[in-house]
C-alpha cells in the first residue's frame, strides 16, 4: 500500500508544479469552485468550505497521517483548492480513525469526536438500491457495514434507512455498496450537505 | 416508526439539499438491463447457503448474464441475497481465474503443468492403484462436499465402498451438521427435520439458539421477520446466543449466555415446564420414553425430574453467565411452551460443538416434553449450512459411517442390500467404518493415508487448527487429487488438479434442510476444459479397473457406460439411486424422477415414494398420518403420530437426560478470552467463490475481531487497531471492531478470510465431539493484543502460481 500513499514531500512538489501551472491559467470556473460533491467530501470537522480554501495552509500533514490513505489532496487543475484535502469515499472512505483532526494545525480540521463527524450524509438512492426497487433482493451492506448500524442506518422490514441525527457521511456504506450505476454513483451516496453552510462572520 | 413533524422537516430539507448537490434520480439498473436482454431463462437451485433458494439463470450468447429468483418456489418466493444474484459472475466465460486445464506436478514443490483429461486420469489411477497395492484399501481416501451434486457424491461412494473396498468416505458435512444427525438420530429415531419451511408462516414463538439466521441464511430470515413483523404481539422471538447479532433486531428476549453453558439452561427451560406443569402429557405418554447413559437406558419420569433438579433457573443463571436471569429462563420456557406452535431454529452455534448432539438433545427435549412436534408451526428444526450436505450428503451416502438412503455401514443387512443392488459380490464393502474427517486427516498426518482425493471443498482453510493438518496435506508422500472450479488453499498443496463444471454448467440435484431435491440443468458451457465431476469419475473407475485388474471396480460404473456426461449420466445415476437404494427407505425418492423435478417450481419433498404423490410436492410433515404415506404404511396403531424411524426399535421419541458439559478449552489466565466464528451475510464458507465477486469482496473485503467495547476498554483497543488473537495453536493479526456483539470475555471472528494472518481456523481448536465426531469450531481460548494502530488491507484470494 506504500505506493499509492501521498508523502508530504509529493504534495508540496505537486502544490509549486500547481503554481506554476496556474501563472498559466486553469479552466476559470473550476479554478474557483468547491471540488466539494457527492461522494467526493473533506476529512472529518472541516470548516464549511466558504472559507476552507483560506484557512487551509495545504501543510499536508492529514494525508500523512491518514493510515487507509483516504485523503488525497487535488491537484492544479482545482486552481485554488490544489491540496486541499479531500475523501473520494467510492475509492477509498473515511474510517473515523479521528488521526487528521488531531494533526491539523490551523482548525480546519477542527479536533472533534467520531459521534459529531458530519462529513455529508448518506442519500439512498431508492431507484438504485435493489432491496428499495426490486422487492425480490434481500441485500443490506450498507447496514452491516455501517459504523454506526442500528443508529444511522437502521433496518425497516429489511429496507435500509439512513437517520440523519446519526450518520457521520463516512462513506463506508457507499464505498461497500455492491451496485455501481452507470455515473459510477452507488446506490447510497454521501451528498455533503454540511460542506455549504454559510458561515456567519 | 413513528416520524414527527419536525423530524421529517429536517428529513425533507436534508434530501432538497442533496438534490442541490446533484443527487442522480432514476437510473436504470445494469442488473436490470441485462435481464431484460437475457435470451433464455433457466431455472435450477441456488449454489450457495443450504435454504435451497430457486432462481433462473438469464443466457444470453451462450453466456451467463443475470440470476433473478423464482416466485412460485415455496422455499424463497422469488426473493435472492446478493450471493444469490450474482454467482452468475463465475459461470462459463464469465470469470477469468476459473481453472480451465488439468494440472499436475509429481513434487508439491514445483510448478504445475497443463496437462491432457488422459494423462491427469491415468495419474490418478495409477496412484490410486499404487497406494492400494502397497498398503491396502484404507491408504486412499475421498473427503467430499455438501456442495457436490448428489450424484457426484453416489458414484464418488459407490466406487471408493464397491469398487476400491474402503469406507473412507467424508466430506465436510461432518464439519458443519454431523451433530444434528446425532440429535436427530437419538431423539427422533430418524435424520432430517420433521416439518417444513412453511412452518415459520405458522409458528407463534420462535426459539432462535446458535443461529444468526439474518446473516447465514438472509431468505429464510425474512421469511421469519415477516411472520414477526405481520404478528408483532402474537408471536415471540427468543434469541439465544452468546453474541448479540443482527438476528437479535427481531428479537423480544435476548438471551445472551457465557458460550459453552447453553445445555444448562436448555435443562433449566425443561425444569420450568416440568415445574409449571406447562407439557403435554398425553404427548409425553403416547410417544416417548426417557434415557440416559451411553447403554440408553430407560428411565422414569421421576427420575428425569430428580435429574433436572441440578438445573433450577436460579443455579442454571449462575452457570450460564452473561444476561442470563431466573427470570428470563422461565420467560422463555413460558412462551416455549405455550405458543400455538413453537420452532427451534439451530445452526452452527449448536453443532460445532464438543457436546453437540447433547446440545441437540436438550432441543429436541423441549419439544417432545411440551408436543410441540408435527403441528403447525411447531418443530425443532436444524437449519443446514451448505446446499446439498442433506441430499448428497447425508441421504447419499458420503460420510464414512453410512451408507445411501440412510442405512449405517455396520449393519450386515443393510450393507448387503446395497451390495446386492449394485449387483457386486457380498462382503465386498468392508463392514468397519472409515476414518471419520479429523481422524482421516490426522491419518493423512502420519502418512497412513497415501492418496486422497478432494472434492469441491478447501480443508486447508476450513478444518480447525488448520496448520497442524496442512503439514499433513503437503507431505510428498501423500498424494493429493483436487477437484474444483478455482484455485484454493488446497489447491495449493495438490498435486492433481481437475478443473470441473459449476452449478449450471452440469446437471445435477441437490437436497435443501427442508427434504427438498431440486433439479438444476446445465445452461451454459463449462469454460475451457472442464468437466463434470460425474464424467471424471467414471473415466478414473475404468482405468482403475484397469491398473487393479479388478473387474469389479468396472461393474460399478457399468449402468452408466457411454452415457452422455451433461444429461444423461447424472440422469442414469439419479435413478439407480432413488429407484434402487431409496426404495422403501425413510427418504424414498422413488416419485422424484428427474421428469417430475422438471415439472414442478421448487422440487420434491421425501418421502415421496410414487410419482402422483411428487407431483403434489411431497411430504410437508413427516410422521403424520393423512399426510407421509410412510406414516400409514409403517402403522402399527391408531395414533395420528407414527414415528417409525429406523434408528428407535420401540417407534418412540426418547427424552435424553444430557448434564451440562462446557468446552474442552476454557478461558484461563494465559488465554482469557472465549473464541468464536462465523460468517458474514456477503461472504460464503472459505470465499472462494464469494471472494471472486468484485460487488462482494468490496462490501466485506477482509475479516476482522469483533471485540466488545468494555474488554475493549480494558485492553486499550480502539476501532480499527490491529490486534494479535492467539490460542495454544496458532495466531492471527487482524483489525478489530468494537461492538457490542459478542459478550464480555468473547471476540468473535469472521472464517471467510484466505490470507494466511487473517485465517482463522489457524487459531481454532481441533478437539472433537466423541458422538457425532464433529469439531468444537465455536468456543476455544484465546488472548487478545493490540500490536498497532490501523493499518491498510488489502483483500487477499489465493491465486494460480505459474
Amino acid at each position: 500500500m506504500a505506493e499509492n500513499r501521498f508523502t508530504r514531500r509529493a504534495l508540496l512538489k505537486a502544490i509549486a508544479a500547481g503554481a506554476a501551472v496556474a501563472v498559466m491559467g486553469p479552466a476559470p470556473g473550476r479554478a474557483l469552485s468547491s471540488p466539494v460533491t457527492t461522494n467526493i467530501l473533506r476529512p472529518p470537522g472541516a470548516v464549511p468550505e466558504e472559507i476552507f480554501p483560506a484557512k487551509c495552509i495545504r501543510c499536508g500533514r492529514c494525508v500523512e497521517v491518514c493510515p487507509y490513505g483516504s485523503i488525497r489532496p487535488p491537484d492544479v487543475r482545482d486552481g485554488i483548492f490544489a491540496g486541499t484535502p479531500l475523501i473520494d469515499v467510492t475509492k477509498i472512505p473515511c474510517y473515523l480513525c479521528m488521526k487528521c483532526v488531531e494533526v491539523c494545525p490551523t482548525g480546519t480540521l477542527s479536533r472533534i469526536s467520531q459521534k459529531e463527524t458530519r462529513m455529508g450524509l448518506a442519500v439512498i438512492d431508492k431507484h438504485s438500491c435493489v432491496t428499495w426497487n426490486q422487492e425480490l433482493a434481500l441485500c443490506r451492506t450498507c447496514y452491516n457495514v455501517c459504523p454506526f448500524k442500528e443508529k444511522a442506518i437502521k433496518l425497516d422490514q429489511l429496507r435500509p434507512v439512513v437517520i440523519e441525527d446519526f450518520c457521520t457521511g463516512c462513506g463506508i456504506c457507499t464505498h461497500g455498496c455492491p451496485i455501481t450505476v452507470k455515473s459510477g454513483r452507488k446506490a447510497i451516496n454521501i451528498q455533503p450537505i454540511y460542506a455549504f453552510k454559510p458561515v456567519k462572520w | 416508526m413513528g416520524l414527527s413533524r419536525r423530524e421529517f422537516l429536517k428529513r425533507t430539507a436534508a434530501l432538497t439539499a442533496a438534490s442541490y448537490v446533484g443527487m442522480n434520480l432514476p437510473v436504470s439498473l445494469e442488473g436490470e438491463a441485462q435481464a431484460a436482454d437475457a435470451d433464455s431463462w433457466h431455472p435450477g437451485t441456488c449454489r450457495l447457503c443450504g435454504s435451497g433458494c430457486r432462481l433462473e439463470l438469464g443466457v444470453k450468447n451462450g453466456q451467463a448474464v443475470a440470476l433473478r429468483g423464482i416466485s412460485k418456489s415455496r422455499t424463497n418466493f422469488g426473493y435472492l441475497c446478493m450471493k444469490g444474484m450474482l454467482f452468475y459472475k463465475l459461470m462459463g466465460q464469465n470469470h477469468p481465474e476459473r481453472l480451465k486445464k488439468p494440472l499436475y506436478r509429481a513434487k508439491k514443490d514445483q510448478p504445475f503443468k497443463e496437462i491432457s483429461w488422459d494423462e491427469a486420469l491415468d495419474i490418478a489411477a495409477k496412484e490410486f492403484a499404487k497406494a492400494v497395492k502397497a498398503h491396502g484399501n484404507n491408504s486412499v481416501a475421498y473427503y467430499g462436499s455438501g456442495q457436490a451434486l448428489t450424484e457426484e457424491t453416489y458414484i464418488f461412494q459407490k466406487i471408493m465402498r464397491g469398487g476400491l473396498q474402503t469406507n473412507n468416505v467424508e466430506g465436510n458435512p461432518r464439519l458443519c451438521m454431523a451433530s444434528a444427525v446425532g440429535g436427530y438420530l437419538t431423539s427422533f429415531g430418524a435424520d432430517e427435520p420433521i416439518g417444513s419451511y412453511d412452518n415459520f408462516e405458522r409458528a407463534s414463538c420462535f426459539f432462535i439458539i446458535g443461529s444468526n439466521t439474518a446473516e447465514a441464511h438472509p431468505v429464510l430470515f425474512r421469511r421469519i421477520m415477516r411472520r414477526k413483523m405481520d404478528n408483532r404481539d402474537r408471536v415471540k422471538v427468543i434469541n439465544a446466543d452468546p453474541r448479540i447479532s443482527p438476528t437479535s433486531r427481531i428479537s423480544d428476549l435476548d438471551l445472551v449466555f457465557e458460550p459453552g453453558t447453553d445445555l444448562a439452561m436448555l435443562n433449566a427451560m425443561a425444569y420450568v415446564i416440568i415445574e409449571e406443569k406447562l407439557y403435554d402429557e398425553d404427548f409425553l405418554k403416547n410417544y416417548s420414553v426417557f434415557r440416559k447413559g451411553k447403554d440408553k437406558k430407560q428411565v422414569s419420569f421421576e427420575e428425569y425430574k430428580k435429574f433436572l433438579s441440578a438445573y433450577t433457573p436460579e443455579k442454571a443463571a449462575q452457570i450460564c453467565g452473561g444476561n442470563i436471569t431466573a427470570e428470563k429462563i422461565r420467560t422463555a420456557a413460558r412462551w416455549f411452551a405455550t405458543s400455538e406452535g413453537t420452532m427451534s431454529i439451530w445452526t452452527m452455534g449448536i453443532n460445532q460443538r464438543s457436546r453437540g448432539v447433547w446440545a441437540n438433545n436438550l432441543i429436541h427435549n423441549l419439544h417432545i416434553l411440551t408436543g410441540q412436534l408435527c403441528r403447525p408451526g411447531a418443530d425443532s428444526f436444524s437449519l443446514t449450512g451448505q446446499p446439498n450436505a442433506c441430499g448428497g450428503v447425508r441421504e447419499g451416502g458420503g460420510l464414512c459411517h453410512i451408507l445411501p438412503a440412510h442405512r449405517l455401514v455396520k449393519k450386515d443387512k443393510l450393507r448387503h442390500q446395497v451390495e446386492k443392488l449394485w449387483g457386486i459380490p457380498q462382503g465386498r464393502i468392508p463392514p468397519k467404518p472409515g476414518y471419520h474427517t479429523m481422524a482421516m486427516f490426522e491419518a493423512v498426518n502420519q502418512g497412513k493415508i497415501k492418496a486422497i482425493w478432494i472434492n469441491c471443498t478447501s480443508p486447508a482453510q476450513s478444518l480447525p487448527n488448520c496448520d497442524k493438518y496442512i503439514k499433513g496435506m503437503a507431505r510428498d508422500d501423500v498424494f493429493m487429487v483436487v477437484t474444483d472450479i478455482f484455485p484454493t488453499r488446497t489447491t495449493e498443496l495438490a498435486n492433481l488438479i481437475m478443473p470441473t463444471a459449476f452449478i449450471f454448467e452440469k446437471t445435477g440435484v441437490y437436497g435443501c434442510t427442508e427434504r427438498r431435491s431440486q433439479l438444476t440443468r446445465k445452461a451454459v458451457d463449462a469454460p475451457g476444459d472442464a468437466r463434470p465431476e460425474v464424467w471424471i469419475v467414471r473415466e478414473w473407475a475404468l482405468r482403475l479397473s484397469k491398473e487393479l485388474n479388478d473387474p469389479v471396480i468396472k461393474k460399478c460404473v457399468e449402468p452408466f457406460m457411454g452415457k452422455e456426461p451433461d444429461y444423461e449420466l447424472p440422469k442414469a445415476i439419479w435413478d439407480e439411486y432413488t429407484q434402487k437404494l431409496t426404495k422403501d427407505r425413510d427418504n424414498d425418492l422413488r416419485g422424484a424422477t428427474y421428469e417430475v423435478l422438471e415439472q414442478l417450481p421448487d422440487g420434491v419433498q421425501w418421502p415421496a415414494p410414487t410419482k402422483e404423490f411428487a407431483l403434489k410436492g411431497g411430504t410437508d410433515i413427516k410422521f403424520v398420518r393423512g399426510i407421509d404415506p410412510l406414516a400409514d404404511k409403517h402403522a402399527k396403531n391408531e395414533m395420528p403420530y407414527q414415528f417409525y424411524g429406523p434408528a428407535h426399535p420401540d417407534k418412540k421419541l426418547w427424552i435424553w437426560l444430557r448434564p451440562q458439559k462446557g468446552p474442552q478449552e476454557m478461558p484461563d489466565a494465559h488465554y482469557p478470552f472465549y473464541l468464536s466464528t462465523g460468517r458474514v451475510i456477503d461472504h460464503w464458507h472459505t470465499s472462494s467463490m464469494t471472494g471472486r465477486i468484485p460487488e462482494l469482496m468490496r462490501a466485506n473485503p477482509y475479516a476482522f475481531v469483533e471485540i466488545n467495547p468494555k474488554d475493549a476498554e480494558k485492553m486499550g483497543i480502539k476501532p480499527g487497531d490491529m490486534v494479535e488473537v492467539t490460542s495454544r495453536r496458532g495466531r492471527n493479526i487482524l483489525p478489530a471492531k468494537v461492538y457490542v456483539g459478542p459478550c464480555e470475555g468473547m471476540v468473535f471472528v469472521y472464517w471467510h478470510d484466505m490470507y494466511s494472518d487473517r485465517m482463522i481456523n489457524r487459531v481454532t481448536n481441533d478437539v472433537w465431539d466423541p458422538g457425532s465426531k464433529e469439531p468444537e469450531f465455536k468456543i476455544c481460548a484465546c488472548r487478545i493484543k493490540k500490536v498497532s494502530g490501523p493499518k491498510p488491507l488489502k483483500p487477499f484470494i489465493v491465486q494460480m502460481k505459474s
